[in-house]
């Protein structure tokens, strides 16, 4: 054994070994991993695979190995201390909330035994107190929160107590089943049970009925073919370039008008880009999207002079304004005219005619179809393939028709 | 032609390469990766943050497994240290950082190039990860397959850095014209005893074999380990395994040099750039040689370990224009440190994309504006 003479973690380990034995696993059905600290020194004296990590990450990657296994009926067991258990106490808590199929021994000497002897966060009250330690604050007891988590099988054994019971009844359990074991330290001067069965907080076993976490690894659609080459049935009227910049307000389908108008510039032939933005909360605030189209390949997405700027509402224009450079048709709802202060702009009626979902759309088309940039025909022609058909290819044409 | 993301192909391009896992949290501007990957992954998994996220993959890797995540500049300081396990551990997995606008929370909608010197120290000791750099929508899709070879072949965590311009920005793409991907598979050792899980052979890579096998034992560790895979500290083995980390990929860089070249011959000046900046800098050097400047550009696709090839391009031209979108010059500082250099400029930014005039206006063009 790795360990100080008369550790008892020493103790666990070989009842652990015997309970693996009695429950008829081979070494090789059994992978153990292993955390940091003097609990972390296990993996030489077993048989078993073991791999060995980070400290406090032993149960998360036991999830991964237990989840991702392709061979049933192999353990996967997890052993930390409980320096480990409180560095990585969201990766108990996420097991046992998934219950994933692990065991996970968590070897408890109430302090930091590699590092020192220092108090960890499953200190008990009392063990502090013999050492003069001024910290109030009580141990987190990992039974009852794994248990409240969801674990299947959660429970507390004090060295030298009937290990035998609690590893094999873990060991048995199917889904996340916890053991953590109250024990020794003689380094650093717990070396009586006596004083150990004093301090911890009493065995405990407390099971939940419950099945085990399950993964299927699923066959999936491709999320586009590679293989089509689309059609550009229509006409532009766009010489080399047209950059615009459309924006309006969160709701007010501005990036689908957006990717409505890359999509029927790419069914006439150009190249296109969109790109979106706005707020982190999308369901408030601006919206501004930008659409090029070109004749030859675009690199640099960015526009530094839009050939249009469409906005609709007060927010988006307030974000859009900068973005209006001499030589930039200006296209505006005229509720917007007042406050706008652009006389040399394009006013209409847009949420008058098509509502506050619509507006955007109808500007937008209503510019480039006036302009000859698009055919009014492309923009439906990818309407007609939209969830929203129907009220787009309203608007569509109602915007067509103003022109 | 068709309007399509970086994140979508990417995405694909992985699972067809085999990877079968993607494990996450979501974060801006990576989540179109997380909500893609839900639809096409074999296996989809919400993490409850990015730390658990890197252990998971790397459970799942052990097993046998090919995962995938995908973070930006928070979740990566996250994984930093579990990254190193997985190093050391010589697991293989794929991670997609999509870099914006930092320091710390910065800018979660904004684009930027801030993390290739992270990336080049994330390893304590300097040991390199191979850090692949997408600057279009094919590179997307090659450098994710490349990513996913790179990682099984030899055994390693591979980042494919990207930027929230070239993942977010929907662009016509011609898709027909990709070539194909075909599924990687993990080359498990031929069995029988004894085995040895760290010990390699000629390749510096050695043989996997997934925990859990019913012949053979297998031990992984993060600790400094010897052949067997238990910890030994300053033992003659254990220093040649921990060594073997840098040997194995800087004696492989020629499997995994991508880079990009345009050179026009007579030209004394390379125009330098990698991922978002890339495209810019492609407009850059059309506008010149209309102007009638001679120029060569170099956009450069695996950062790190740096490619030995690459440098030698590099040799070729006494005038350097650097473009990059941070500040101090990340990848001029990788390749030159804090040499001075006469004749060698830098095209930086914060904020939004560099465009193709600054850049001209930094190679004695004359600017004028596009779009
Ligand atoms: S320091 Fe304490 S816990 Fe660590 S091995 Fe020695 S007795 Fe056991």
């Amino acid at each position: 054994m790795p360990f100080c003479p008369g550790c008892g973690h020493g103790i666990a380990i070989k009842n652990l070994s015997k309970a693996l034995e009695g429950a008829g696993y081979d070494p090789l059905d059994v992978i153990v991993v292993s955390d940091i600290g003097c609990a972390g020194l296990v993996d030489p004296v077993l048989a078993t695979h073991t791999i060995h990590g980070l400290h406090g990450r032993a149960p998360a990657l036991a999830l991964g190995i237990s989840l991702g296994l392709s061979n049933p009926g192999k353990k996967v067991l997890a052993i930390q201390g409980d320096g480990g258990a409180t560095i990585g106490l969201q990766h108990l808590l996420e097991a046992a909330r998934r219950n994933v199929d692990m065991t996970l021994i968590v070897l408890n000497n109430l302090l930091y035994g590699m590092t020192g002897g220092q108090m960890s966060g499953l200190s008990t009250l009392e063990f502090k107190a013999g050492r003069h330690i001024e910290d109030d604050a009580p141990p987190f007891d990992i039974v009852r929160l794994t248990h409240e988590a969801g674990a299947a099988y959660s429970s507390r054994v004090t060295a030298p107590g009937d290990f035998k019971t609690h590893f094999a009844e873990a060991l048995a359990t199917p889904g996340f089943a916890l053991v953590e074991v109250a024990c020794l330290c003689p380094s650093h001067g717990v070396g009586k049970m006596k004083e150990l069965v004093s301090v911890a907080s009493g065995d405990l076993g407390l099971a939940r009925r419950r099945e085990p976490a399950r993964v299927a690894f699923k066959e999936t659609a491709p999320l586009f073919e590679k293989g089509r080459q689309t059609e550009a049935p229509f006409h532009s009227g766009i010489k080399e370039r047209l950059g615009i910049v459309i924006a309006g307000s969160a709701g007010g389908g501005v990036q689908s008008t957006a990717r409505l108008i890359a999509n029927a510039g790419i069914l006439s032939g150009l190249h296109a880009t969109m790109k979106g933005e706005y707020p982190i909360t999308v369901g408030t605030g601006f919206s501004l999207a930008e659409v090029i189209l070109s004749t030859k390949e675009i690199h640099y997405t960015g526009l530094e002079v839009p050939d249009a700027v469409v906005a609709v509402t007060t927010d988006g224009l307030a974000k859009a304004r900068s973005r209006i450079k001499p030589g930039t048709s200006v296209v505006l709802d005229s509720k917007l005219e007042e406050s706008a202060s652009c006389p040399n702009a394009i006013y209409g009626d847009f949420q008058k005619e098509a509502g506050k979902q619509g507006a955007a759309l109808f500007a937008a088309v209503f510019w480039l179809v006036k302009e000859g940039m698009l055919e009014a025909d492309a923009l439906l022609e990818v309407a007609r393939k939209h969830k929203h058909a129907k009220s787009l290819v309203e608007v569509i044409e109602r915007g067509v028709g103003v022109g | 032609m068709q309007l399509i993301d970086g994140s979508k192909i990417i995405t694909e391009a992985c699972v067809r390469a085999g990877a079968d896992v993607y494990v996450g949290y979501p974060i801006t501007p990576s989540n179109w990766f997380y909500a893609y990957a839900q639809k096409r992954f074999p296996l989809f998994l919400a993490a409850p943050d990015e730390i658990s996220t890197l252990q998971w993959m790397s459970g799942f890797s052990a097993a046998g497994r090919m995962p995938v995540t995908a973070t930006s500049f928070p979740g990566l300081a996250l994984m930093v240290e579990s990254l190193n396990m997985a190093y050391m551990m010589e697991l293989p997995m794929l991670i997609v950082v999509t870099q914006r606008l930092g320091p710390s929370t910065g800018s979660a909608t904004t684009g930027a190039q801030g993390d290739l010197l992270l990336l080049r120290g994330a390893i304590s000791g300097g040991y390199p990860v191979p850090v692949f750099c997408p600057s279009g929508f094919e590179d997307c899709w090659n450098l994710a397959y490349e990513g996913i070879k790179t990682a099984i072949r030899y055994r390693t965590p591979v980042i494919l850095l990207t930027s929230k311009e070239m993942v977010m920005t929907h662009r016509s793409f011609d898709l027909s014209g990709l070539p194909e991907i075909e599924k990687v598979e993990r080359p498990k050792a031929e069995p029988g005893r004894p085995y040895q899980p760290y010990r390699a052979g000629e390749d510096g890579v050695p043989p996997f074999v997934p925990l859990g096998d019913d012949v053979r034992q297998v031990r992984l560790n993060a600790s400094t380990h010897g052949n067997l895979g238990l910890i030994q500290k300053e033992s003659p083995e254990a220093m040649a395994n921990t060594r073997r980390l840098q040997e194995k990929l800087e004696q492989n860089i020629p499997a995994f040099t991508f880079y990009g070249l345009d050179e026009e011959t007579g030209a004394e000046e390379l125009i330098i750039s990698y991922g978002i900046s890339a495209d810019a800098a492609r407009d850059a050097v059309a506008a010149l040689r209309s102007q009638g400047k001679k120029v060569s550009l170099l956009i450069v696709k695996t950062l790190l370990p740096f490619p030995p090839a690459i440098l030698d391009i590099l040799e070729r031209y006494e005038k350097q224009v650097f473009v990059e979108e941070n500040l101090p010059g990340l990848l001029r500082e990788l390749v030159y440190g804090q040499a001075r250099r006469k004749n060698t400029r830098s095209v930086n930014k914060i904020g939004s994309m560099i465009t193709p005039s600054e850049i001209i206006n930094q190679t004695g063009g004359e600017a004028f504006p596009t779009g």
